[in-house]
């Protein structure tokens, strides 16, 4: 069976392969696009061409990153997360809220609020397997009532955090950003469970075909309740950065992290009816999103033209890539 | 390739089950209505009612346009900035011209059906997944709204919308005829006519549909612009009620609509469900928002109550409605 | 041999099982004893996928018990049945098309690495294996969506093979492949019989039947009617047990064909991408003409180029005179020619709307007034289609998803004849068709002819070719070999001309 004479290296070689999986069109294209707007940027301002800009695009990175890693990982399994505005809104709130200036509650406060936003996330699983629904609409429901969960706890932000806390959003070792680093970290974790480990090609199994995936024996159960919990542990982490951002939490739930986690998922390749993608084109998707942010800014262009732009890119780039498959995603 | 059936069986089912998952909306919408009379104060009031019936009029005619789609396999999450820059539009023009009022409500129309055909250009032609295009459509609609009104708006409605939107007939809203009128359109058209039969072709099995002949582009194309076409509509509706304007309005109605239209047993999958579930649908979620109000919630709590209730009203599908 | 397997027998006493309005199976008895091949027929809607479902554990009988090897059990899910050794391959392909073969055959049983991480290469390498012993020759690396549906088959088996197995359950598996693969397939489950597994073998194809099984089980209408060994019963018999009716003749008799009949249709130079190369064929009025070949020779999409319902990148197509350099749906529907798809559920039947409503589908234009549809003419035609054809349905409004595969198909048969005047397309028109409805459709189909039709006929079921055609045309990899007229239409010649050289 085995050829004893084969190398070491070329072993080596062969437990890389799933990562030449990765490089799709989509991936490749997104590399273009970024590649090209940095080239517009350099072009037109000085201050875009400096590293401190650079490296501010990648810090500003980090909230969008973890929930686009979390939405990915559902649409990969079939399904959507709609939760995501309130689970930040419960979390960033009770964080800052709780906390309020005193140090010695920061630890406890943060791993509570990672435990309240992976329990959001499991009872989103929950339901889904119990109800058997649409996940669309479980999300919403139960974004609704985390929603007013919050609204009950508070109507505005409220509260504080101990100095130095926003080091986790700023800080830099070595110039990189840690939030942002640390978000890319996660990234590379998640792309080798899925690629390595059974869980992920069970993930793809019941996204691809969950009719299937029953009847052959994949772990339903387990593998819905692992996606939504990861997604909503991941949501947690970003309202735990924007507390660090911007020294407080957010309970209005209007930061519109529901619509905008799917869109780089979506440049990225990865169809919303799940089954097939994957992480490297989300993450490149985040940093399209925010450097083409950052060119518009440094254009000068007012907010709300900023919107239109973006929202006529979305749609070029999506339907020339789509086009070229003839499927609708 | 075709793949392994689901484990359901194939045949109708009858009996006190089949009831529940055919009716079963209905049935929580009359023990909700029975409820919240028995219970929430001031509910039986008829001037309560009115309010209920006015408050869903322009929810209703948006679920109308968002039934279309969802009938075909898509959906529509531009209708709420379809609905606010239809909105804009009637009230911009008031004050600096002297352009009557049909003709500002052609404008709108106009703005609806571009709008719809590059939804239904993007989903048919581009084939853009229609949470995308939509989506996409949706953010270019806000950034064009936000930019003519230099991000605040303002402008006087029109006598005509403000009469249509809050003002009543023999103690019938105007809004609350004109959504009957149109739902009355709507669902003859898809129950009687070979259109409606075609999009219920198209939204069950397109490619049977295609080869018996339909032209599926065309289908769907139509219904994105018929959504945009109502959801303009029920954005005019909706402030002739607040009487104001500002860029926000019909803010969430996307997801209501949506919300409502699934609820009345439109299902996501496309093919089924009927205009009249829908506007059930529209009608109980307003109904929950009142019943919360009434009994004295904070504003707040009505987001928790909202959510219990869909988790319960979808339970009872438990039969029916299956994931994905 | 890859996969061990452990000797065991399976039996199923009483068993029962109802859904809401019907009664799928009744006091049912069951046994697959180990080392012997035990053949499963009957009707559709007899009752043989649901036996199945509920031995693999995906059905929870109402009634009745399930032993194996002597002792209890209750599954509640496949995944359990699957860890007690029970595996199957279904008819309808379980696998999942953007993963790769070597990840679809160990679905849920990767091989892992001292780190538990999956060994990639280690799975690819027995994935190969298995491949190999069936004869099939696929890149273990591809996704499953690229590959024939043949070659899909082969993974699927090749899974089921791979884990430690005790019951293997097979569910019409030769549907999809035929000739080499059949004989090699049909090894693997002498080598398996010989290990000592119990094999239970659903077929529609009884000389697959005659040529393979030990024992053979007949059920009809939920029931068991009988057991016998394969040795002491005959085709005639074992129709008669299925059917309750002796069948002496399936095939209606043949007419002589006529040289001066009309041409209906006549395609040129059909391309299609590599799966159709520069085929061109005449159809004339009153002719069954019957299109054989291995799956996976271009039959189907030749015949949807044909129709429109995909496009050819050469040729063109005339019907009756009028030439046409595309053909779309629309089109072809008007000019006369009407399709009746092999997938019959996922191209051809709206499962939401009844069965009236299906049937004039594709001339909305026979019902409407004005922008309307007449309801009560609609009815009408679904009331006379039904008699007609004898659909067995409650009524003009019964949803399609209730009637059995041989009624749906003869409903598609009342659309597509009503639809068009000239032309009927056929693929596979009889398939998951039980006996009794196969011989109405054969009835249908030669009525049509003797009226005038000109009828192309796709079937993998040479019996079938050799027993309807007048004249059969040939297809391998794409291009016509052959064509073969009356007597000469054989089973040996139409194999000689599909297999590749």
């Amino acid at each position: 069976m085995t050829n004893d004479a084969e190398s070491k290296p070329s072993r080596a070689l062969a437990l890389l392969r799933p990562l030449t999986r990765w490089l799709t069109p989509a991936v490749l294209i997104e590399i273009g696009v970024i590649a090209l707007l940095f080239m517009i940027g350099f072009v037109i301002s000085e201050n875009f061409r400096t590293v401190d800009n650079v490296v501010n695009i990648f810090e500003q990175t980090t909230g969008l990153a973890f929930v686009a890693l979390g939405q990915t990982v559902v649409i990969l399994s079939g399904g959507i997360d709609l939760s995501l505005d309130a689970n930040i809104a419960l979390t960033s709130s009770l964080l800052s809220g709780v906390v309020n200036g005193r140090a010695e509650l920061a630890a406890p406060m943060i791993a509570a609020v990672l435990t309240i936003g992976l329990t959001i996330g499991i009872v989103n699983g929950a339901l889904i397997l119990v109800l058997r629904v649409h996940p669309l609409i479980v999300t919403l429901a139960v974004a609704a009532i985390v929603q007013g969960i919050t609204l009950l706890y508070t109507l505005m932000p409220i509260g504080g955090m101990p100095d130095g806390f926003d080091m986790l959003a700023f800080g830099r070792v070595f110039g990189i950003p840690i939030g942002a680093a640390f978000s890319v970290f996660c990234f590379a974790v998640v792309a080798f469970v899925l690629a390595y480990l059974r869980p992920g090609r069970q993930i793809f199994a019941l996204g691809g075909e969950p009719a299937a995936a029953r009847l052959v024996g994949v772990p339903v159960r387990r593998v819905i309740l692992f996606v939504y919990g990861l997604s909503g542990l991941l949501a947690s982490l970003t309202g735990i950065y924007l507390v660090s951002r911007l020294g407080v939490g957010n309970p209005t739930g209007d930061t519109n992290y529901n619509l905008a986690s799917i869109t780089p998922v979506v440049l990225g390749g990865t169809p919303l009816t799940g089954g097939r993608g994957g992480v490297l084109g989300t993450l490149l998707g985040v940093w399209l999103v925010q450097t083409l942010n950052n060119v518009l800014n440094f254009l000068d262009i007012s907010t709300f033209y900023q919107w239109m732009i973006q929202g006529l890119i979305i749609i070029a780039a999506v339907s020339i890539f789509i086009d070229k498959r003839r499927r609708a995603a | 390739m075709s793949t392994a059936a689901s484990a359901t069986p194939r045949f109708r089912a009858p009996g006190a089950g089949a009831f529940i998952e055919r009716n079963g909306l209905f049935v929580f919408c009359l023990v909700l209505t029975i409820g919240a009379a028995l219970f929430a104060p001031g509910f039986r009031s008829p001037n309560n009612l009115q309010n209920v019936l006015t408050n869903a009029a322009p929810l209703g005619v948006v679920v109308l346009g968002q039934c279309l789609v969802i009938l075909v396999r898509g959906f529509d999450l531009s209708v709420a900035s379809v609905m606010a820059t239809a909105a804009v539009i009637a009230t911009s023009f008031d004050e600096t011209t002297n352009w009557s009022v049909v003709s500002i409500l052609a404008v709108s129309l106009l703005m609806a059906l571009v709008v719809g055909s590059v939804n239904g250009y993007l989903v048919t032609r581009r084939k853009v997944s229609p949470f995308l295009a939509t989506l996409a459509m949706m953010i270019v609609l806000q950034g064009v709204r936000f930019a003519w009104t230099k991000g605040a708006a303002s402008g006087r409605v029109p006598e005509l919308i403000r009469v249509v939107g809050s003002q009543a007939v023999y103690g019938i809203p105007i809004n609350l005829l004109l959504l009957l009128v149109l739902a009355l359109i709507v669902g003859i058209t898809l129950q009687r006519t070979t259109f409606g039969r075609k999009v219920y072709m198209v939204g069950g099995n397109p490619r049977a549909a295609e080869l018996i002949g339909i032209n599926v582009e065309r289908v769907t194309f139509s219904c994105y612009v018929l959504s945009s076409a109502l959801a303009a509509v029920g954005g005019l509706v909706l402030v002739g009620y607040v009487g104001s304007v500002d860029n926000w309005v019909g803010r969430g109605y996307e997801l209501n609509s949506i919300i409502a239209t699934v609820m009345g047993g439109v299902s996501l999958a496309g093919g089924r469900g009927t205009v009249f579930g829908a506007l059930v649908g529209a009608f109980v979620l307003t109904e929950i928002f009142n019943i919360a109000l009434l009994l004295g919630f904070p504003v707040q709590f009505q987001w928790v109550v909202k959510g219990v209730v869909i988790l319960l009203a979808v339970a009872v599908y438990l039969v029916g409605q299956r994931s994905r | 041999m890859s996969g061990t397997w452990r000797t065991g027998m399976l039996s199923v006493t009483a068993i029962s099982k109802s859904f809401p309005g019907v009664k799928s199976l009744q006091d049912v008895d069951f046994t697959a004893a180990s080392g012997e091949i035990h053949a499963l027929v009957g009707e559709n809607g007899a009752g043989k996928s649901t036996l199945i479902k509920i031995i693999s554990g995906a059905y929870v009988p109402d009634q009745g018990e399930i032993e194996l090897d002597g002792r209890k059990v209750a599954w509640t899910s496949p995944r359990e049945a699957q860890g007690a050794g029970i595996h199957v391959i279904y008819q309808e392909l379980v696998l999942f098309p953007e993963l790769t073969v070597a990840e679809n055959v160990f679905i849920n049983d990767q091989p892992l690495t001292r780190f538990g991480i999956i060994d990639h290469r280690l799975m690819e390498s027995r994935a190969d294996d298995a491949l190999r012993r069936l004869g099939a020759r696929i890149d273990v690396r591809r996704r499953v969506r690229e590959l024939t549906v043949a070659d899909q088959q082969m993974v699927e088996i090749a899974r089921a093979l791979v884990g430690s197995v005790k019951v293997l359950i097979l569910d019409e598996p030769t549907a999809v492949i035929s000739g080499r693969e059949v004989d090699l397939l049909f090894d693997r489950l002498v080598a398996l019989r010989t290990a000592g597994v119990a094999i239970i073998y659903i077929s529609h194809r009884l000389e697959e039947i005659f040529r393979i099984a030990d024992q053979v089980t007949v059920l009809k209408d939920g029931v068991r009617v009988a057991t016998r060994p394969v040795k002491e019963v005959n085709r005639d018999q074992l129709i008669s047990l299925m059917v309750g009716r002796a069948l002496s003749d399936v095939f209606p008799p043949r007419r002589p064909l006529r040289n001066d009949a009309p041409i209906l249709l006549r395609a040129e130079g059909i391309s299609v991408g590599t799966r159709v190369k520069n085929v061109s064929l005449t159809l004339r009025a009153g002719e069954i003409v019957g299109l054989a070949g291995l799956v996976g020779s271009g039959r189907t999409e030749l015949v949807q180029a044909i129709f429109g319902g995909v496009p050819f990148d050469a040729g063109k197509v005339e019907i009756e005179g009028t030439v046409f350099t595309r053909t779309s749906p629309r089109s072809s529907i008007d000019a006369g020619v009407g399709l009746l798809t092999e997938d019959r559920k996922g191209e051809g039947l709206l499962m939401h709307l009844g069965v009236a409503a299906n049937i004039v589908a594709p001339r909305l234009g026979e019902i409407a007034r004005g922008p309307f549809i007449d309801l009560g003419a609609e009815n009408k035609i679904g009331a006379d289609e039904i008699a007609r054809f004898s659909i067995a349905a409650s009524g003009p409004q019964a949803l399609v998803a209730s009637l059995s595969g041989g009624s749906q198909q003869k409903l598609l048969f009342s659309r597509w004849v009503r639809a068009c005047r000239r032309v009927l397309l056929l693929d596979e028109p009889t398939r998951g068709v039980d006996v009794g409805a196969k011989v109405e459709i054969y009835r249908i189909i030669r009525q049509l002819a003797d009226a005038g039709f000109a009828i192309l006929m796709i079937s993998s079921e040479l019996l079938e070719i050799v027993g309807m055609c007048d004249r059969t045309l040939v297809m391998c990899e794409g291009a016509i070999t052959g064509e073969l007229t009356g007597p000469a239409i054989t089973e040996e010649a139409i194999m000689t001309l599909a297999l590749p050289v």
